[in-house]
């Protein structure tokens, strides 16, 4: 059994999650929101059910419950299965009605003693979440925190836990910060931002898991408030000839969509924005008309997928679909084909389309409805699958 | 030193104290919003899509006509006034006014920052 970190896409690309007994640090560069990571694993694992023990080390218990609550996560049912070690309250002379109190936070050895006596009470397979080890750093130095790091990991190690760190990459001494990366932790997720052409965007990846081989390349992400994170993909383009159903497809996908229409046919474009399954895409649909191509190729550039959609019924169209991925340089992108109106009598089947137009296997070709929404969630899961899959 | 993105995002900002300005938003001009300042609720990535592509059409509308490519378009209703103007190749800025706004000293800073957009980007 994993612990899984309820990150949309993450736990697939650990294989599952977490095992137990292993340890996984939020490693998080400056400027990116990065706390939410932690705070959606904790809610995840107490929504299903799960013990979890938290370190406060920088504020007061509350904050953190504060801090869940903006995200729509309500944790107050689940607070029997919610241990506070408190390490900030005797820092400011305060007193703590938690379960466990760390009596002097600037001395390491304090909270060692409260996370070896909360690691015993709890049962196997428990989430001990140390709520900002930059703050334990800041408090007894980076030597010594390391030092203990090391024994709490080998300590979850024995006692089947898994142990899970937030950190901010402040400008540590660099060795501390490359040991933190390499050898202290059986995973590291970094967390940074992006400028890449012109999107600038917040990504996460896998820098290291030591049980998992699978490769995972970055993802974009943005955090939604309520709703946590979700992996964002700023342009999907939809595009196929004229009157094949792209405008209907956009506006049955997405939770809200705006086309350009004049005369009954899309003079500019359509953009539709989902948020499906944790995932948030912004969703671009061209015209289909040659007249247009100016147009087409304009608004086709930084997509990270492609629809290829197309009237099932009229093969005569198709030539002019294969030019628009031409047009939009779809060929190089993941791509796959909507084989819409497959309510009309006379469409073709996916099989009959592949054989006719010879397109090759790895390009997938879904059966849809547009106007009544058949398959056209399967055609987005089918792409997003490509567009972040590992590879 | 501020990234390349904050250095945008005050380049909106001091765009948005010109008088008469009530939102300001950089876009690629393949339509992505690379930055928006603008009240909350309105749905920036749309606003961008749409004056990427007006500003691409009117561009290349004139020079079908064999005209250079024209300096910005400006979209006049009772409600105020839109204007789009290219910054560079990759990026366009577009502004949203008040109606009663007057375009002189608007139109000076736009280009100013077009100009420091280019640069950045
Ligand atoms: N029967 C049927 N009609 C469809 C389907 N999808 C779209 N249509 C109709 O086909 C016409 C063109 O659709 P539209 O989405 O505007 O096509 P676009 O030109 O590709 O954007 C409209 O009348 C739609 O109602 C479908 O799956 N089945
Ligand atoms: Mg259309």
């Amino acid at each position: 059994m994993m612990v899984e970190t309820g990150i949309p896409k993450l736990d697939e690309f650990l294989d599952g999650g977490i095992p137990k007994g292993k340890s996984l640090i939020y490693f998080n560069h400056l400027g990116v929101e990065g706390d939410v990571f932690g705070m959606q694993t904790l809610y995840h694992n107490l929504a299903k059910g799960g013990t979890c023990v938290y370190v406060t080390s920088s504020s007061n218990p509350e904050t953190m419950k504060d801090h869940l609550r903006e995200f729509g996560w309500n944790i107050k049912q689940f607070d029997d299965k919610l241990l506070i070690i408190d390490g900030f309250s005797s820092l400011i002379g305060g007193l703590s009605t938690e379960n466990y109190v760390v009596s002097n936070p600037e001395s390491i050895d304090s909270m060692t003693e409260m996370i070896d006596r909360a690691m015993k009470d709890v049962p196997k397979g428990s989430i001990i979440m140390v709520g900002s080890l930059s703050s334990i750093m800041d408090l007894c130095g980076e030597e010594n925190t390391l030092n203990a790091v090391k024994m709490w990991n080998r300590m979850a190690m024995i006692r089947e836990h898994v142990l899970i760190y937030n950190f901010t990459a402040w400008p540590y001494e660099e060795s501390t910060l490359k040991s933190m990366k390499n050898d202290i932790f059986n995973c590291v997720i970094s967390i940074g931002g992006i400028e890449e052409r012109v999107i600038f965007g917040q990504y996460f990846g896998v820098l290291k898991a030591d049980w998992s081989k699978v490769e995972m390349r970055s993802m974009l992400f943005r955090v939604l408030r309520p709703g946590g994170i979700r992996i964002y993909i700023p342009k999907i383009l939809v595009t196929g000839p004229f009157n094949a159903g792209k405008s209907s497809f956009i506006h049955s996908l997405s939770t809200r969509a705006v086309s350009v229409d004049r005369l009954g046919t899309t003079i500019a474009l359509d953009h539709g924005h989902i948020d499906y399954k944790g995932f948030s895409a912004d969703i671009f649909g061209t015209p289909g008309q040659e007249r247009f191509d100016p147009i087409i190729k304009m608004i086709s550039g930084e997509a990270m997928g492609i629809f290829l959609v197309v009237d099932s019924t009229l093969p005569k169209d198709f030539i002019r679909a294969k030019q628009m991925l031409e047009i939009t340089k779809g060929y190089g992108l993941p791509h796959i084909i909507v084989a819409n109106k497959q309510d009309l009598p006379g469409a073709l089947s996916a099989d009959e389309i592949r054989n006719h137009f010879n397109i090759p296997k790895d390009v997938p070709i879904v059966p849809t409805v547009a106007t009544s929404k058949k398959g056209i969630y399967e055609a987005f899961d089918i792409l997003v699958e490509k567009i972040t899959g590992g590879d | 030193m501020d990234s390349t993105i904050e250095l945008l995002e005050k380049v909106l900002t001091d765009l948005k104290k010109v008088g008469g300005v009530e939102a300001s938003a950089l876009a690629s001009r393949d339509g992505l919003l690379i930055k928006a300042i603008m009240p909350s609720g309105q749905h920036a990535e749309t606003f961008a899509a749409m004056s990427a592509t007006m500003l691409g059409a009117a561009e290349t509308a004139t020079t079908e006509l064999g005209k250079r490519i024209p300096e910005r378009v400006i979209v006049e209703s009772d409600h105020g006034k839109l204007i789009a103007t290219g910054a560079g190749p990759k990026a366009l800025l577009v502004l949203l006014t008040t109606p009663e706004a007057g375009l002189g000293l608007i139109l000076l800073e736009m280009d100013k920052a077009a100009q420091n957009v280019k640069e950045l980007l």
